[in-house]
């Protein structure tokens, strides 16, 4: 077993604090050190497109407290570069801090239409990740303008919900319709119709969106040749690692870093959270989503201490989103294919938002809540059940 | 140190739980149950990180 003393913890917010609250909790007694990016003092992210873009809610509504314990904080302090032969990371202003043990969790970056070679040059794109976008859209749409957006996945779908509860006018164009590939047909279908019902208009086709102008706010335009002009353009087409700051580690891929099943990236070096690739039976893949940030802090603190005693993770997919007046909530690995069972409850096809309903996907290990509580182990549970009589 | 769950935000995740388990618990029809309002000082930390991982900002402690 290592002998730590000194960890260093690069990123902080919850993939981060969670390794430091867990690392804690399992006897840690050495130092900590945790270097966050934002100015801001950490925050809940999931908030952002929902209260704060709403107008209900400031910073104060949504900070998180304070690391428990003795934790050097740095907060507002980049991290530039990892020598990781020397156990060293360099931040922003030169400072170099030593480790003997290292959390990467520096989370992920909104990704740009331009980087997807989208966007013509000098376009000007807009895009939604941290609380400071979340205030720039919430003064925006204080005009009622219309919005377009460009992506119909889970963060596009909740920023038009949040857009039209502020009354503002919304077009989400994509190269897929919506939410098909990250919810499957049933699950996007009811988020549609319920979008449908508050007038948000869709747009896809699968030649693909480019970003056109180069002043004032751009024009989207389809491969077809269909253009959507608006007041606000948003861009919501996913989000890339934060692994920039590694480049010269050599230890992040292009699609994230990739760790094994306890969380490690190398000796000494474990990772968490929305900057890593897990392995899948389809190869490393990165899940950003809150849960999946809370099972590999847990995990990477444990390996960080244990080695190869920890226990490695066996993920439990839990997903959910809030959207135009639908609460979803997954148990399982999304997407879901078919038409699920209802095992209680009903969802009338065509005003699903006046249901609801427990459903799961027989044979497929996927259950959904839709519009009701219910604790996450039950949900859990009822995505396991096996079809009676096989 | 006490701890508070705003209703009209909790929407019954249960994360929580998961972190302190000996002081908060989901009933049978999901909502969060206190065990204990006032959080004796071994359990802070516990109930810290239970307020962190709550998807919805509805924990506070104070």
């Amino acid at each position: 077993m290592n002998e730590l003393e000194r960890v260093v913890v690069v990123g902080a917010s919850l993939a981060g604090t969670t390794v430091v609250d867990t690392l804690r909790r399992l006897g840690y007694a050495g130092s900590v050190t945790l270097i966050g990016a934002e100015r801001h003092p950490a925050y809940n992210r999931p908030a952002l497109s929902k209260g704060v873009v709403a107008g209900t809610d400031g910073l104060d509504d949504i900070v998180l407290p304070p690391p428990s314990g003795e934790v050097d904080q740095l907060i507002g302090t980049p991290a530039v570069a990892l020598h990781a032969d020397r156990k060293e990371v360099v931040l922003a202003g030169g400072d170099r801090i030593r480790y003997d043990g290292l959390v990467i969790a520096t989370g992920a970056r909104a990704r740009r239409l331009a980087d997807l070679g989208a966007a013509d040059p000098g376009v000007q794109e807009t895009t939604f990740r941290d609380l400071d976008d979340a205030h720039r859209l919430s003064a925006l749409l204080a005009t009622r303008p219309h919005v377009v957006i460009v992506g119909a996945g889970i963060l596009g779908m909740e920023l038009a919900s949040a857009c039209v509860d502020r009354g503002a006018t919304v077009t989400v164009v994509d190269r897929q319709p919506p939410l098909l590939g990250q919810l499957g047909p049933y699950l996007a279908d009811l988020l549609i119709t319920a979008a449908a019902r508050r007038r948000v208009r869709f747009a896809h086709h699968p030649g693909g969106v480019r970003l056109r102008g180069t002043s004032g706010p751009p024009a989207v335009e389809l491969a077809d040749g269909r253009r959507f002009a608006g007041d606000h353009v948003l861009s919501a087409v996913g989000c890339a690692a934060e692994t920039g700051w590694l480049a010269s580690s050599g230890l992040a891929g292009a699609h994230g870093l990739v760790v094994d099943t306890r969380c490690r990236v190398a000796p000494g070096i474990v990772a968490a959270g929305d900057v890593v690739a897990f392995p899948s039976a389809a190869g490393p893949r990165r899940t950003p989503w809150w849960h999946s940030a809370l099972e590999q802090a847990r995990t990477a603190a444990r390996a960080l201490l244990h080695g190869d005693d920890a226990p490695p993770l066996t993920p439990s997919p839990y997903f959910w989103t809030d959207q135009f007046g639908m609460r979803v909530r997954v148990a399982g690995l999304l997407p879901a294919a078919g038409r699920p069972a209802v095992v209680d409850g009903s969802l009338p096809d065509d005003e699903p938002w006046a249901g609801s309903a427990l459903l799961r996907w027989p044979g497929r290990g996927v259950a959904a809540a839709v519009n009701r509580r219910i604790p996450i182990g039950r949900l859990r549970a009822l995505a396991q059940l096996e079809p009676a009589g096989t | 140190m006490r701890v508070s769950v705003d209703r009209d935000r909790c929407e019954g995740y249960g994360l929580c739980a998961e972190e302190a388990s000996h002081l908060m618990h989901l009933d049978d029809d999901g909502e969060l149950v206190l065990d204990r309002a006032e959080v004796p000082p071994e359990s802070s930390d516990a109930v810290e990180a239970a307020v962190r991982v709550c998807p919805v900002a509805a924990l506070k402690v104070s």
